[in-house]
């Protein structure tokens, strides 16, 4: 497949607007600002394009919601919040290659008719922050931003608002309230963020890939588009493959492309020729899978199927050198520190959860732990604010669906099998 | 109509209202603790979680809309989990020290654990361990066992305003601080104490000293600082007040509180209080029995009625003291003693300024409902910051400026300084430019409504020019356009006028001016008032020139009506104000004064004048609960009962009368009690057993109160126009003298402060007061203090013409530049022993604002 998100990154200037504009960028943008946005909305549909955040919620959805609300001004928000362990799908579209999403941007931003645009930042991307910067400046330099866009009477306006290190902000209403300056927690819903977003207005956010995908979709229309991948969720997808494989990277290739693949094919096997012990195919949140389970098509439809879920695509490979109750109380530690505390099961749910976890990772654990764990965990799962908590709940839920013998060891042998 | 099942119930609504409140409303209780009906929505806690048919995921009641069809469940052995669980999860990280926290009994979460938790948690890790927090003097707080509701947070972001704390940290360890650190520089108001579930955030007043259920009794009363007239609740044990609360649903304050009610009662227990009479022999005040006392008085005043005539005694009433105290007072005045020399220290701005508008757009007219200003869609705030001096108010404002209304401000108005406000800021002595300049560009903008030819006919010669205005200002042309129009283009502004405006030169003018902005765009005027009964005192009669009821004593037919009332003869004449008999007395001509519940040594301009003119007078008797300044110099004081220990009336400044209840006893006796014995020694007829007879009296006499009676009062809202009938105003004239506004040039002039924690002399006997706002300060601006070389703190001399003080210096970001402001609360350092004053010649305020001022630092 060619790629298409992670087009041109090898060229070690392709952040500059210069290199993109050689190999084709910026020629849809004129493309879509002839059209009506309507017609843009259409041509989402017809491609249909899912979010490439996590939940996969079909985008021409989100933005006919938005677009039939009848307040102005409209904000387009791109979520580059990306925090999740195991997660740097969007990475190298911020660091290499920022005009595809400055371009994907501005073209959804006149579909919705949005004039202004925020890049929502990981706190810990200073590089991209810089590259963003000056993408942006070049770009408003050529025209392709500002109050006449490429000379099409079109107003858009983009900025980079950089985070403060809370995974929680990638929550969309988290996002917002804390591009607004407030502390980033997630907001009741509803109102949904399409008809009382930003600064109460309708706002659309999207994930840096979703957005990214927007100049080749246009350029090379819904149809031709949604040929690519699943045929149920098609485009590409980025995969990020990180753990015991020959060859962690990026991996752009269609959506739907099969789990074992990408650990054997594409990223060449398991380190070493050891043994493979489990597979989180989505990043922490999502369900663990054992080996013999990873014979899935890794798209949003499918995966659930599989008793997992796509997630942001971070696929984190250990081999039987791992300990696995050492990695979910790494997990919950994650969890518990980034638990926003606005709801009461997360904000002492995860805390606890880890407590117990570390007394039987340091071999203090009781026969009765297990029980507790779960729960706890039953306590806490479909009764929190937002996901965050559900995420820190199920992770222990199928670490002990899976590998309950090893907890059960642990806590007879007072010590790790694994050393 | 939505239909709504709930465990089975249907329940059918007008509207669309939350799963809670539909609940509620078919008497379903769901358990909540993040929940609360002041505050905005938050959904955190997760105790009100229920099952909703076709809804995969358990929702919140109090965030989740009915709509119709909507099949709930609130009882079922899920829930019943979950409310068990988020119960052990809350208590993961609270201490269980019930034993000794404060809370115990009233505690929310003791409450609910009992009803829905487990009888043991499973957690055996250590808890989060916060040490207490003492570092403020009036709040506690105990982030053990805090539970994160945010209550307080969203009561002071979102009601008060102040958004002074916050959640600090994130996940488990989030604990509410105030930005400022552990002690708080807030408005104090209390609120978050208020809403608090728990024993986090408590008043450190009671710490230690009752448990709730120890309470003996709860007494719903007014409170005694400004005239906003808030409903509190007196928690009693041991005949002391323990605490005082509000009450949620009450008119006016609804829940809420400001530092003063919430922490000012203090001064009831003071150890300072009078507890006997005194009579000054050889020069000194010793104590006396009663019968002396009252007998003394009454041959003395007797005596001087007869050799000087009735018009050489005077009285001063008092706005702190209850309707029934200051109606009887003036009948002693009026009847027992013959005279009209009776007035009070709201002839210093809120008498006369009542008077001059109401002579403009009749009688009640400033009496508008102060909650109705959250709904304005303009609020033109003009003299004095209402968030200082009626808090309850300023909230309302806030709450405007919350829902879109435009605030604009003349004038630098510190609390509303967060609302956006649209500001004109007029340079010194220039704000009568500003004032016209607004008139002019309202005439034209909207032309002359036609429904008043006398205030018209005074508008004819008003054309300033915007650019005149916008320079007296120091603003764009463009930017003065816009205040004007933000005001123009309001359909239901209001216009809040403080004392600032009244005591200035030329003060008269400036009210008929902002008058004539009511009339152009057809708002409604609110009289900031500060003291609790300023108003109820004039309906009372307590003005040299008007007879209960505000019926003119200048019409014999009124005249007629009281003589009859009282069988006896009214003098014509009108009596001296507050200001004329300072003057008799220095000229002699005045002999005897009774000050009842009043401080005019400390609480007039020119105090130190003010006290060698009562020097001068022969007798002086003061009724009071401290021996206060002008106490000291008299030659009887009877100690009086405070508003806690009394039961009467206050009428707030919208007219509102409310019930004052006896809260805590003390011996001793009302203030009116002490007027009728006195007049009783002296062969009036003041038969009166209790404060309830006074009051029958008042509306049988006063065409204004007609079948008024405490029982009519306790059923309902009591808000003018009463039963009876107002007064109708038949304007025959509008008198204005603008003066002529020359000033003597000073580097620097004397502004009075009126701080949000103090009112008078009353609140330092308050020790929760003084300990937020301690000791007087000289407020100057920044650049000031550069060009003085002084800093924070440093000590400097403020001098007038009459006087010095040496004070620390404030540097605030809130005073104009060529001001020093000054406080008139603390004992001998009071701003008015400074300032002289001339009477403005239609309205009888004091003009305070030409004082010129020097400032040098003082070395040490």
């Amino acid at each position: 497949m060619e790629k298409i998100l992670l087009k041109n990154i090898e060229n070690p200037n392709s952040a500059d607007i210069a290199e993109y504009m050689k190999t084709g960028g910026y020629q849809s943008l004129p493309k879509a600002l002839g059209m009506q946005p309507k017609e843009i909305i259409e041509e989402v549909k017809k491609a249909g394009l899912r979010g490439r955040g996590g939940a996969g919620f079909p985008v021409a959805m989100k933005w006919t919601f938005a677009s039939a609300d009848p307040k102005f001004p409209k904000y387009l928000l791109c979520n580059a919040d990306e925090g999740e362990p195991g997660t740097f799908k969007d990475r190298p579209i911020l660091e290499k290659n920022p005009h595809l999403l400055i371009e994907g941007m501005t073209i959804s931003g006149f579909a919705l008719r949005a004039e202004y645009g925020y890049i929502y930042l990981r706190g810990e991307y200073p590089a991209a922050k810089d590259i963003l910067n000056k993408a942006i400046a070049q770009a408003y330099e050529k025209g392709f931003l500002g109050d006449n866009v490429a000379g099409k009477g079109f107003k858009f306006h983009l900025a980079v608002h950089q985070g403060a290190g809370a995974y929680i902000c990638g929550e969309e209403t988290a996002l917002i309230e804390s591009l607004e300056g407030d502390k980033g927690q997630p907001r009741i819903k509803p109102p949904f963020p399409v008809n009382v977003g930003a600064f109460a207005k309708p706002t659309v956010v999207n994930n840096v890939e979703t957005l990214s995908n927007l100049p080749y979709l246009i350029g090379t229309g819904g149809e031709a588009y949604a040929k690519i991948g699943s045929p149920e969720c098609p485009g590409p997808k980025i995969y990020c493959v990180s753990g015991h494989v020959e060859k962690p990277g990026v991996y752009e290739l269609p959506m739907g492309t099969n789990l074992k693949d990408i650990i054997y094919s594409h990223c060449g096997g398991i380190k070493g020729g050891k043994k493979l012990k489990a597979v989180i195919p989505g990043g922490i949140s999502t369900p663990i899978l054992p080996p013999d389970k990873i014979d899935c098509a890794m798209d949003f439809v499918n995966m659930p199927k599989h008793g997992s879920m796509l997630g942001s695509g971070a696929v984190i490979v250990m081999d039987e050198s791992v300990c696995l109750v050492k990695v979910c109380y790494r997990a919950l530690k994650f969890f518990e520190h980034e638990s926003c505390g606005k709801c009461t099961p997360c904000r002492e749910g995860t805390g606890w959860l880890r407590k117990v976890l570390g007394r039987i990772e340091n071999g203090q654990g009781m026969e009765s732990d297990i029980d507790l764990l779960q729960s706890i965990a039953g306590n806490m799962l479909g009764k929190t604010f937002c996901p965050l908590g559900d995420g820190a709940a199920s992770v222990v839920q199928n670490f002990i669906k899976h590998f309950r013998p090893e907890f059960e060891a642990h806590i007879k042998n007072k010590a790790c099998s694994t050393g | 109509m939505i239909k709504v099942t709930i465990n089975g119930k249907e329940i059918e609504l007008e509207k669309a209202v939350t799963v809670l409140d539909a609940a509620r409303s078919a008497g379903i209780k769901i358990p909540t603790l993040c929940y609360h009906e002041q505050l905005e929505k938050y959904g955190g806690c997760r105790l009100c979680l229920v099952e909703v048919e076709k809804m995969p995921r358990l929702q919140t009641a109090c965030t989740l809309m009915v709509t119709d069809g909507m099949v709930v469940r609130t009882e079922t052995e899920t829930i019943a989990n979950v409310r068990r669980s988020v119960l052990e999860f809350l208590l993961i990280n609270h201490p269980l020290d019930c034993p000794y926290c404060d809370k115990a009994g009233e505690c929310e979460l003791q409450d609910l654990v009992e009803k829905y938790g487990a009888r043991a948690g499973r957690f055996t890790e250590e808890k989060r361990k916060v040490p207490e927090s003492l570092e403020d003097p009036v709040l506690v707080r105990n982030m053990e066992r805090c539970v994160v509701c945010t209550r307080c947070v969203r009561m002071c972001e979102g009601v008060q305003g102040a958004a002074a704390l916050g959640v600090i940290s994130r996940g488990g360890h989030s604990h509410i601080e105030p930005f400022s650190g552990g002690k708080f520089e807030c408005e104090y108001c209390g609120n978050c104490v208020s809403v608090c579930p728990v024993g986090a955030i408590m008043s450190r007043l009671h710490r230690h000293s009752y448990r709730p259920w120890q309470l003996v009794s709860e007494t719903e009363t007014i409170c005694p600082y400004c005239g906003v007239g808030c409903t509190l609740v007196a928690q009693v044990r041991d005949d002391v007040i323990k605490r005082v609360v509000p009450r949620i649903g009450t008119p006016v304050n609804n829940g809420l509180l400001c530092s003063r009610g919430r922490f000012g009662y203090e001064f009831v227990g003071s150890k300072e209080r009078l507890t006997s009479p005194l009579i000054r022999k050889k020069g000194v005040l010793e104590e006396s029995t009663w019968e002396e006392a009252i007998s003394l008085v009454a041959k003395r005043l007797g005596e001087i009625k007869a050799k000087h005539g009735s018009d050489a005694i005077s009285g001063i009433a008092s706005p702190r003291c209850t309707n029934e105290d200051n109606y009887v007072f003036q009948k002693f005045m009026r009847v027992t003693l013959g005279t009209n020399n009776i007035d009070s220290t709201a002839r210093t701005g809120y008498a006369g300024a009542q008077a001059f508008i109401e002579n403009i757009f009749g009688q009640g007219s400033t009496a508008n409902l102060i909650p109705g200003l959250a709904n304005s869609d303009a609020v033109l705030v003009a003299g004095g910051d209402p968030t200082a001096v009626n808090p309850i108010l300023g909230l309302q404002i806030r709450a405007c400026a919350r829902r879109g209304g435009s605030i604009l401000t003349i004038g630098h108005v510190k609390g509303l300084r967060h609302y956006s406000p649209v500001e004109l800021r007029p340079a010194l002595f220039r704000e009568t430019l500003a004032l016209e300049g607004i008139v002019s560009a309202l005439k034209n903008k909207k032309g002359l409504p036609g429904s008043n030819q006398i205030l018209e006919a005074k508008l004819k010669d008003i054309n300033t020019t915007p650019q005149e205005a916008a320079g007296a200002c120091g603003v764009t042309e463009k930017d003065y356009a816009a205040f004007v129009d933000r005001l123009s283009g309001a359909a239901t502004p209001a216009i809040v006028i403080g004392k600032e405006i009244v005591q200035s030169s030329g003060g008269n003018y400036k009210l008929f001016l902002l008058a004539a902005i009511n009339y152009l765009v057809n708002g409604r005027i609110y009289l900031l008032s500060e003291r609790a009964n300023e108003q109820g005192l004039l309906d009372m009669g307590c003005a040299p020139d008007l007879l209960p009821g505000y019926r003119p004593l200048a019409y014999a037919e009124f005249r007629k009506r009281y003589e009859t009332a009282w069988k006896t003869a009214i003098s014509e004449r009108p009596g001296l104000s507050i200001f004329g008999m300072i003057d008799a007395a220095k000229q002699g001509s005045l002999k005897a004064m009774y000050v009842m519940g009043e401080n005019p040594v400390y609480n007039l301009p020119n105090s130190r004048d003010v006290e060698a003119a009562l020097q001068k007078v022969d007798f002086l008797v003061v009724q009071d609960i401290f021996l206060s300044e002008t106490a000291k110099l008299a030659d009887v004081v009877f100690p009086a009962l405070s508003w806690s220990e009394k039961s009467g009336t206050f009428t707030n400044m919208e007219r509102r009368i409310q019930r004052v209840r006896k809260a805590v006893s003390r011996e001793g006796m009302e203030d009116w009690r002490i007027i009728a014995e006195i007049a009783r020694n002296m062969a009036s007829k003041f038969h009166y057993t209790g404060p309830e007879e006074v009051f029958a009296e008042i509306c049988k006499v006063s065409p204004l109160y007609r079948d008024l009676t405490y029982e009519e009062i306790e059923k309902g809202q009591s808000i003018y126009p009463y039963k009876g009938e107002p007064l109708r105003s038949t304007l025959e004239g509008i008198s204005v003298d603008k003066g002529t506004g020359a000033v003597a040039a000073s580097r620097f002039y004397l502004r009075l402060e009126r701080p949000l924690f103090h009112s008078g002399t009353l609140s330092r006997k308050a020790a929760a007061l003084v300990n937020i706002y301690s000791g007087a300060l000289a407020r100057i601006s920044a650049a000031d203090a550069v060009s003085l070389g002084v800093k924070d703190g440093d000590v400097v001399r403020v001098s007038t013409k009459i006087g010095s003080l040496e004070l620390p210096v404030a540097i605030d970001g809130a005073v104009e530049q060529s001001v020093v402001m000054l406080t008139n609360n603390f004992e001998g350092k009071g701003a008015f022993g400074l300032a002289e004053y001339a009477v403005d010649p239609v309205t009888g305020a004091p003009v305070i604002d030409c004082n010129a001022v020097m400032i040098e630092k003082v070395e040490r």
